[in-house]
């Protein structure tokens, strides 16, 4: 009894063995079959190695006193000493609460913009005019922070501005738009909903006009309106598409444009637009600060990370796909 | 089927797309505009790295005519002066430091304490006497940029202040004010520059004091010298505090403060560039400025273009409530320029390079590097430098030079300049007897540790707090509470050491 127990358990045991071995060599076997296919993504892959995983090489300089002279290798060891300086520091929660506060700006006053731009485009008929409209929103995407920073500070300053003179001629206060902190976060995201939202309308336009145009012509007949018909049908429609977008969005969630903040920061409203990656710069770059900065930077990623995962996880949980 | 070796050598030219792709985007991002110039045939060649205070990088004709006279092979990269520090800091931290480096100013030289301490420069302290010219270089600056009694840096000459007041003469005159010679006086200009319609247009469009976001080399430091503020630190009670913690820092505060309130001063000037700062005292919209007196010359240039009446005068003694007149002082160098032995390998490569340096301060080269080539650039006259009316030119082609020379003219021979203008005349006289009123930073020869480390970090918050006081975002005890944060954040760190190190 034992025994034949026993040789059944092996016997299944090689089994497994041989289908595993069969996949394996099944695999390979496609593999080699498609090699032209695979070779393909090389390029791909190769870009991604040495830009973005071989300098995570340099991730090591946290958890080090680095000093340049004396490389990565002769460093000192120093643990997590950096990373307990960040989040004992008395900046730490300051510019948590900002990155977070950008971040929700972005998700919910910029993101849902370029949504309803595409429905309301979507319903002009007369092409021309419909087409205009869309290059003339796309055209801000292509000019840099510098520009559009330094045309809101000629406009916005109290020494001459355009804006501050309007609103005295009319017999209004004059707004310190610059150095009054309050101003800062309406400043930011219309400025980001200027230059991008146009520009993030391409996406969502393309995917309304894989919709299907019998579900319309249904929809006609069954009497429902425009309004009906867009809520009904167009939304559903690229429902996965807003929630692939917003995934990737959310893992974007600290990058909040460097550049744009940096142009944007001064003395006075440090306490409201100082984010990760600003700070990362100053220490680093300006102050000479490579470990710590690096820390910050390191910890910025993390929490990147953890986000998207997270992100992932609740649009699985509601019965969508995800990116992964 | 495509054979192995196709296969192989479209990976290969693949990965090379890649890697010239990579290497093309970096060299465009790189503000480099070096040129390694004619090859004067000598194979004598090094890099250095200089900052560029004009928006393009010059014409190399000037660079032909020193490397031909020195005789070596020079590249210069050429760093856009506002993010100098960054670059040198990237540099620096990916080991890739040219031969000579050029470091902006004492604040950078401090940062670069640690490495020169831990042998990453050459000392040249030993080899200076075997070079004329560069044993030439006075022994008092020398000494300010020592450390720990090694020299490692030679350095370009600055006057110690030229820091005063550049005002509308012609508003002034209007108004019938004569120079301020007091605080108060200064304010009372700056109050009738702003109201009583010095330009007589009939309309409330002037003020009087134009700022821009720089309490250093801005107006702020230098009028709280005129209030008796210390430069950076100070003596108190037989103890080294930093100037923060004086009552005339405090005082020079609610000066501005009472300027802005007012609006004797432009509203923005926290965020506030150099240009536009200057652009307001050139199209008139304000009246004075506090910085370097010589700028008069550049100033009035522009300023005549747009306006031919306008009138420029300068001042300096401006006494505080205390009735003492005194200005902060830089340690008589402006740039400094050190050689990594990253990239400098051998002593015979080292000799090279100060061999350049040594004939970069014999006159004929020196005038070459500042003045440009004679005939051309500027003419002399009675032995002094008169530069060429096409100011276009100069800028383009000469200019930038000047922030590779070094030493001053008394030292490296070259010509000064032509005074072809008395407001000019003046600044340099003034500038003279700034001199006898210098307010010296205590803490030059001085080391704190934490201060190299965390000192800009530290000094950050600071300046945050002055210009929020100033603007009235926050009220004194508000700014008590950021001195507060600055001392136990590491602050009290560096008051201990600079009092320990005295």
């Amino acid at each position: 009894m034992e025994t034949t127990t026993l040789t059944a358990k092996q016997e299944a045991k090689e089994e497994a063995k041989q289908i595993k071995k069969m996949k394996r060599s099944e695999t390979w076997r496609r593999t080699k079959r498609n090699k032209m296919i695979y070779l393909m993504i090389l390029p791909g892959l190769i870009y991604f190695l040495i830009y973005k995983y071989l300098p995570m090489y340099g991730l090591i300089i946290s958890f080090q006193e680095y000093k340049p002279y004396l490389g990565i290798s002769g460093s000192e060891w120093v643990g997590f000493e950096h990373f307990s300086r960040l989040f004992a520091s008395s900046e730490f929660w300051m510019i948590f609460k900002n990155t977070i506060i950008l971040f929700g700006l972005q998700i919910f006053i910029y993101f849902p913009i370029p949504i309803i731009i595409s429905l309301m485009l979507n319903e002009v008929r007369h092409s021309f005019f419909k087409r205009g409209v869309q290059t003339l929103i796309y055209i801000p995407h292509f000019m840099s922070w510098v520009v559009i920073v330094s045309v809101s500070y000629v406009m916005l300053t109290l020494d001459g501005g355009i804006v501050n003179a309007i609103l005295e001629e009319l017999g209004f206060q004059n707004i310190n738009f610059l150095l009054n902190e309050d101003w800062f976060r309406p400043m930011y995201i219309l400025q980001v909903i200027w230059r991008e939202a146009g520009w993030g309308t391409i996406i969502f336009l393309a995917a309304i006009t894989a919709v299907d145009p019998q579900l319309y012509e249904a929809a006609r007949m069954d009497g429902a309106n425009r309004f009906r018909q867009m809520w009904h049908i167009t939304l559903p429609a690229i429902r996965n598409v807003i929630i692939v977008l917003l995934i990737l969005k959310i893992g974007d969630v600290l990058e909040l444009g460097f550049e744009h903040v940096y142009l944007l920061l001064n003395s006075s409203n440090r306490n409201v637009a100082e984010i990760f990656d600003t700070y990362v710069y100053v220490a680093g770059l300006q102050q000479g600060q490579f470990s710590y900065s690096t820390a910050v930077g390191f910890f910025k990623g993390g929490v990147g990370l953890a986000m998207v995962v997270f992100a992932n996880w609740l649009a699985k949980r509601m019965n969508e796909e995800g990116i992964y | 089927m495509i054979n192995r070796k196709k296969l192989k050598v479209i990976t290969l030219l693949l990965l090379s797309l890649i890697v010239f792709a990579g290497c093309s985007s970096d060299s465009a991002s790189s503000d480099e505009g070096g040129d390694s110039g004619g090859d004067s045939g000598s194979d004598h060649s090094f890099t250095i790295m200089a900052n560029l205070h004009s928006p393009e990088v010059p014409d190399d004709k000037i660079l032909e005519v020193i490397e031909d006279k020195t005789n070596k092979d020079i590249e210069i990269q050429w760093v856009p002066d506002n993010n100098y520090d960054d670059r040198l800091n990237t540099a620096f931290a990916t080991n890739s430091l040219p031969e000579a480096v050029f470091l902006k100013n004492q604040t950078s030289f401090i940062q670069f304490r640690d490495a020169i301490e831990d042998g990453q420069f050459w000392e040249i302290g030993q080899y200076m006497d075997d070079f004329e010219n560069l044993s030439k270089l006075k022994d008092n600056v020398l000494e300010n940029t020592k450390v720990n009694g090694n020299l490692y840096t030679l350095y370009q000459g600055r006057p110690l202040s030229s820091q005063g007041l550049i005002y509308r003469k012609d508003w002034a005159d209007n108004l019938g004010l004569d120079a301020p010679t007091t605080t108060d006086e200064f304010m009372e200009m700056a109050r009738a520059f702003t109201e009583d319609d010095p330009n007589q247009s009939g309309t409330d469009d002037t003020f009087g004091l134009t700022d821009r976001s720089d309490l250093v080399y801005g107006a702020f430091k230098t009028v709280a010298s005129w209030f008796g503020t210390p430069n950076n630190w100070g003596e108190k009670d037989g103890k080294i505090l930093p100037e923060f913690m004086f009552d005339e820092y405090k005082d020079t505060m609610n000066f501005f403060k009472e300027m802005y309130d007012n609006g004797y001063i432009n509203q923005d000037f926290p965020v506030t560039s150099k240009p536009d700062q200057q652009e307001f005292l050139k199209n008139g919209t304000a009246g004075m400025y506090v910085g370097s007196m010589g700028d008069v010359v550049s100033l009035n240039n522009d300023a005549v273009a747009i306006n031919p009446d306008v009138e420029f005068d300068v001042q300096n003694k401006i006494e505080g409530p205390d009735g003492e007149f005194g200005v902060w002082s830089i340690p008589g160098y402006g740039s400094l320029v050190m050689f990594p032995k990253s990239s400098v390998k051998t002593e015979e490569d080292l000799m090279e390079i100060l061999d350049f340096f040594d004939q970069m301060m014999t006159a004929e080269v020196a005038n070459n590097s500042y003045w440009g080539i004679e005939g051309e650039h500027y003419e002399v006259v009675d032995g002094r430098a008169l530069p060429s009316d096409d100011k276009a030119l100069t800028d383009r082609e000469v200019k930038p030079y000047m922030a590779i020379g070094i030493g001053e003219p008394e030292t490296n021979g070259r010509f000064e300049s032509v005074f072809d203008y008395d407001a000019k005349e003046k600044a340099e006289k003034l500038t003279k007897d700034n001199e006898n009123y210098l307010i010296e930073d205590p803490t030059v020869s001085l080391y704190s540790e934490t201060y190299v480390n965390d000192g800009s970090r530290l000094q950050a918050m600071i300046t945050d707090a002055t210009y929020n006081y100033i603007i009235g975002q926050i009220d004194e005890a508000g700014f008590d509470k950021e001195v507060e944060k600055w001392r136990s954040e590491g602050g009290d760190a560096i008051i201990e050491e600079f009092n320990a190190s005295e």
